[in-house]
């Protein structure tokens, strides 16, 4: 008989012999899977906060902040400042005038739906140019806010999140009430968390004089960022810097990078104790079948055989509760909703993200702790002794 | 009890086994101490506000200023015992990763409402004597190895100096403790005058008042005035006890801690269950042994008593071990966090529902095989041998 | 007051329900059992020999029936009682010996002593007389997997005597042990009988062990074959 069939009529006999020991391996099953499900719930939350900042920012889109603040919240811009970066070299023109958009961002109080407490909302606002800046810009329901009024347009995280921002409705921040006029998606960015209104309104409402927070600028397809910032720095008027709006955005997204990382310490210390629950399990299989064991080896299978036998039982066993894991933890979290501050202070509403890179990140893990848990028992299964076949029911 | 060394031996007969399973209550443990620790310094802003404090911001926003003006119109209010301000500066420390939280606030009147702070008379003096001083948390103190009479270059990502440049130069005059551990102290505070006077912005605004009630029954009834004072001005004011405030903040984090907790304390429960299970399989085993010591003679409930004895043991050997690592582990992180989570401790009250949890595990394993070495017939017990 | 009689069983059924069916084990069986005695029983598979065993030492009850004890009918004792009865009055020698396999030789052989009031010294002291009467003094400290059949036996042999008990109850003392080592356990349990006027009651299907007892009865579907041999052995 080859390694092969020896190996394989083992492991079909081990695994026959599954229902016997039901409790102990749905335990095995368990573990594995519960780990499995609390590493792909972080991975999930942390990729979904990532994805939603990053895909909001544009390779093409120069980002201007006032040097020293890292959000737009701490950021001003005065109405010079913005007529002298729209000067800068390598800013895309629509006819004669340069495509910009310079942008306040105030923070005003929503209620959660989740907690039914205040939560800090973004209201920037824009003027037609810089709503055209967004890529995947699309009104969902309703109309564009009219300039000049008090009328504003809702992301659909906003409406998904919060209470009281549906179509039609009017909503009041401290004294000001505005009109809810359309509802806007953005393919799912973080822009979707943002109330969008005329950049005038708000500079009047606000007693913001003439100022904006941030300024955001087309590029041209040749234009070069260090050209920019030499000129920014060569004119003293100017106390902004620049970088793209997808770095500002992809460095924002790694505020809940300790998520993943936390989450993946919390899964690797939980993984050592779903290890010892599986440890157990194997060894009691191998006390469990130790008799079959030896009455195979006094027939003639190898060590070898033994030994893949039980360490094919793990494997089996893990990743059935890897997958198990995987697929409550889709089921669970996937497109789950949350919310949380994001790195301008205010809510970001985003979505857990489980891809199926993440899965196999799962599906991994459950191997491991499988090899793990299954080498050692498996080896005690291959140094059963022959002689146990022959000795009575002690 | 002399069946002890009985208890023991069952307890360590497969030595293997023992170490797997205690160590899979070890991690149990380790993570519910450590992650409820987390979770109690989130929320220790909540448990620390004071009774009789309100916090008076903006109605738009907390983050949008109120007039200087306010404070004296509001310490007129009835009820008013004493009111103070903060203005938020955003500041670093020679990074701006390096965040140091910093306020601008009336040194006169902070300390009177914010009591249960504790700072020397001399060091209060001092600090009131110089307008460029700063009086520094012992906490945020300790992170940065400030002493008194140092002088530190503290920066700002939000305001900017007059004469160019977004870093002041403080000294620092006084150290203030607390009275209770759990206290924030890993902040700083400086003159609010000195503050407007040396930044570029100007205006008189102050970021939101705190204020102290002549008593908490009358919480309610005095914010409502305050509210109505500045309704339908430039700036109303939303009034909020200190704890309503702290929790709403907190909230902000959103449902993803939610989440997390909720995670976490599943995975917590399922290895429980895991290991319990383990266990209960681990007692069914020696059912033939049961019976045997039933024929000698040992009564049914001293059984009983073995096997539950055993379990418990076995619970909290792993248990307080994981405990005593979760302790190690946050009195460790504490002193790397104490930046960003300044109130991490994992203290008597979470070690108590750890070891309550001990307690249930111990006695639900147990009491499955206790209760079947309760019942079983020694006959059948043999049988099963 | 003393009796001749160590039990007297009047009258006694035993039946098992199971499934549907009753299955009737003894119907009517009467049986003495003086002082002193060492009796063997012997029969068929399905004989009763376990079950009347069981009923002897108080393990499981009749159905119906007297069973007089020392003089004190015992057949009505409650669950608890019977084990405390059982402490005090039964030592037990099984087939496959039963040891604790997480205890060594003197703390197996303690067992029993845990239930008495005894101070752990004069507990201590039984077990090395017990152990030494057994001639196992040197293996106090071993552990069951150390020791061979014939040695686990003689420990359980010391267990069973240790507390003294007035009855010892074998079910198939020698069924797993060779012919030598076989005889050498009954010679002990003779020992014991003429030696310390311990009354035995034995199970075996073995006539060889059953040579080595005063008297053998045969039991068949439930009652004493009437084919009572008074064994004279050759000492």
């Amino acid at each position: 008989m080859s390694i092969f069939s020896q190996s394989w009529a083992v492991i079909v006999m081990n695994i026959r012999s599954l229902p016997r020991r039901l409790w102990m391996s749905l335990a095995m099953v368990l573990a594995s899977a519960v780990v499995v499900a609390v590493l792909l719930a972080f991975l999930a939350m942390a990729k979904g906060f990532e994805v939603t900042l990053q895909s909001a920012g544009a390779k093409d889109v120069a980002f201007f902040l006032r040097t020293g603040s890292a959000a737009e919240l701490n950021s001003s811009v005065t109405r010079d400042q913005v007529n002298l970066i729209a000067e800068a070299p390598g800013i895309a023109r629509s006819g004669n005038s340069p495509i910009v958009s310079p942008e306040l961002y105030v923070i005003v109080d929503g209620i959660k739906k989740s907690s039914l407490t205040e939560a800090n909302i973004p209201l920037r606002g824009l003027d037609p140019q810089g709503v055209e800046l967004r890529q995947n810009f699309t009104l969902v329901a309703g109309r564009m806010f009219a300039p000049g009024t008090d009328e504003l347009i809702v992301g659909e995280g906003i409406l998904r999140e919060f209470n009281g921002f549906d179509l039609g409705s009017e909503v009041r921040f401290g004294k000001y009430k505005w009109k809810v006029v359309g509802v806007f998606s953005t393919g799912g960015n973080v822009f979707e968390s943002e109330l969008w209104a005329d950049a005038k309104v708000i500079q009047s409402l606000y007693n913001r004089g003439s100022t904006y927070q941030s300024v955001r600028a087309k590029l041209t397809p040749d234009a070069d960022l260090e050209a920019i910032k030499a000129y920014l720095e060569n004119d003293p008027r100017i106390t902004q810097e620049v970088q793209t709006e997808e770095a500002y955005f992809a460095a924002q997204g790694k505020s809940l990078s300790y998520m993943a990382i936390f989450g993946r310490v919390i899964s690797s210390v939980m993984a050592f104790g779903a290890l010892a629950g599986a440890l157990n399990t194997m060894y009691t299989s191998v006390a469990d079948r130790a008799k079959e064991i030896a009455t195979l080896r006094a027939i003639g299978f190898s060590h070898f055989s033994a030994f893949v036998g039980t360490m094919a039982e793990a494997l089996v066993l893990a990743l059935i509760g890897g997958i198990v894991g995987a697929l409550s933890a889709f089921a669970l979290f996937d497109g789950m909703n949350a919310s949380t501050l994001g790195g301008s202070f205010t809510q970001v509403v985003f979505s857990f993200e489980m891809s199926p890179e993440l899965v196999l990140q799962g599906v991994y893990l459950s191997l491991i702790i499988g090899f793990v848990s299954g080498f050692f028992p498996a080896w005690r299964a291959a140094s059963v002794p022959v002689a146990v076949a022959f000795q009575g029911g002690r | 009890m002399k069946d002890l060394y009985l208890v023991y031996k069952n307890l360590t007969r497969k030595k293997m086994r023992l170490f797997l399973t205690s160590l899979a209550i070890f991690v149990a443990f380790l993570i519910f101490g450590a992650v409820t620790a987390l979770q109690g310094a989130l929320n220790s802003g909540i448990e620390m506000s004071a009774d009789n404090r309100l916090v008076v911001v903006h109605k738009t926003n907390f983050t949008n200023p109120l007039p200087y003006a306010y404070v004296n119109k509001v310490q007129n209010i009835d009820g008013v015992h004493q009111v103070t301000h903060a203005n938020w500066f955003g500041g670093y420390y020679q990074e701006p990763a390096n965040q140091v939280i910093t306020m601008a606030v009336d040194p006169d009147t902070y300390f009177d409402v914010y009591s249960e702070l504790v700072v020397s008379p001399e060091q209060m003096a001092a600090w009131k004597a110089n307008r460029a001083g700063v009086m520094v948390g012992e906490r945020l103190a300790k992170v940065n190895n400030w002493k008194v009479g140092d002088q530190i270059p503290i920066s700002s990502n939000i305001f900017s100096k007059k004469e160019g440049g977004h870093t002041w130069e403080l000294k620092v005059e006084g150290i203030f403790g607390a009275t209770d551990p759990q206290v924030d102290t890993g902040y700083m505070v400086f003159h609010y005058k000195y503050f407007m006077e040396t930044q570029s912005w100007g205006g008189d605004n102050v970021g939101w008042l705190v204020l102290t009630t002549d008593d908490p029954a009358i919480n309610e009834q005095v914010a409502k005035a305050i509210d109505e004072t500045f309704a339908n001005s430039q700036a109303e004011t939303d009034t909020s006890t200190e704890k309503a405030f702290n929790k709403a903040f907190i909230e902000q984090i959103g449902n993803i801690g939610l989440i997390i907790f909720g995670v976490v304390f599943m995975a917590f429960f399922t290895i429980l269950v895991v290991v319990g299970n383990t266990m209960v399989l681990a007692i069914r085993e020696r059912t033939a042994e049961i019976a045997v010591l039933k024929t000698l003679g040992f009564s049914s409930p001293r059984i009983f008593r073995m096997i539950l004895a055993e379990s418990c043991l076995l619970s909290f050997l792993g248990g307080l071990l994981g405990l005593g690592a979760a302790y190690l582990a946050v009195d460790g992180a504490s002193e790397f966090l104490a930046r960003f989570l300044p109130n991490l401790v994992l203290d008597g009250s979470i070690a108590l529902q750890a070891l309550g949890y001990m307690l249930l595990l111990g006695l639900v394993t147990g009491i499955v095989p206790a209760i079947s070495a309760l019942r079983l017939n020694i006959i059948s017990g043999f049988s099963k041998g | 007051m003393t009796h001749e009689n160590l039990f007297i069983l009047k009258n006694l059924s035993k039946r098992f329900v199971k499934g549907k069916e009753t299955i009737s084990i003894f119907d009517g069986l009467d049986m003495t059992i003086p002082k002193g005695d060492f009796l063997a029983i012997m029969g068929p598979s399905g004989s009763g020999k376990t079950t009347l065993l069981n009923l002897l030492g108080g393990v499981d009850q009749p159905t119906g029936g007297e069973v007089i004890f020392d003089g004190e009918r015992v057949d009505s004792l409650s669950e608890s009682q019977l084990t405390k009865w059982r402490a005090n009055n039964i030592g037990f020698i099984f087939q496959f010996y039963n040891l604790m396999p997480m205890l060594n030789a003197e703390r197996n052989v303690e067992l029993p002593l845990l239930l008495t009031n005894l101070s752990s010294k004069e507990r201590m002291q039984r077990v090395h007389t017990a152990l030494k009467l057994v001639g196992l003094e040197d293996r106090a400290k071993h552990m069951p997997s150390e020791m061979s059949g014939g040695q686990l036996q003689r420990v359980a042999i010391a267990r069973a005597v240790v507390s003294d008990p007035k009855l010892l109850l074998c079910d198939e003392p020698t069924g797993d042990l060779d012919r030598q080592t076989a005889d050498e356990i009954l010679q002990m349990l003779q020992l014991l009988n003429r030696d310390f006027g311990k009354t035995i009651v034995m199970v075996t299907h073995d006539p060889a062990a059953a040579r080595y007892a005063s008297r053998t009865l045969h039991l068949d579907k439930g009652q004493f074959v009437e084919k009572e041999q008074l064994m004279e052995k050759s000492a």
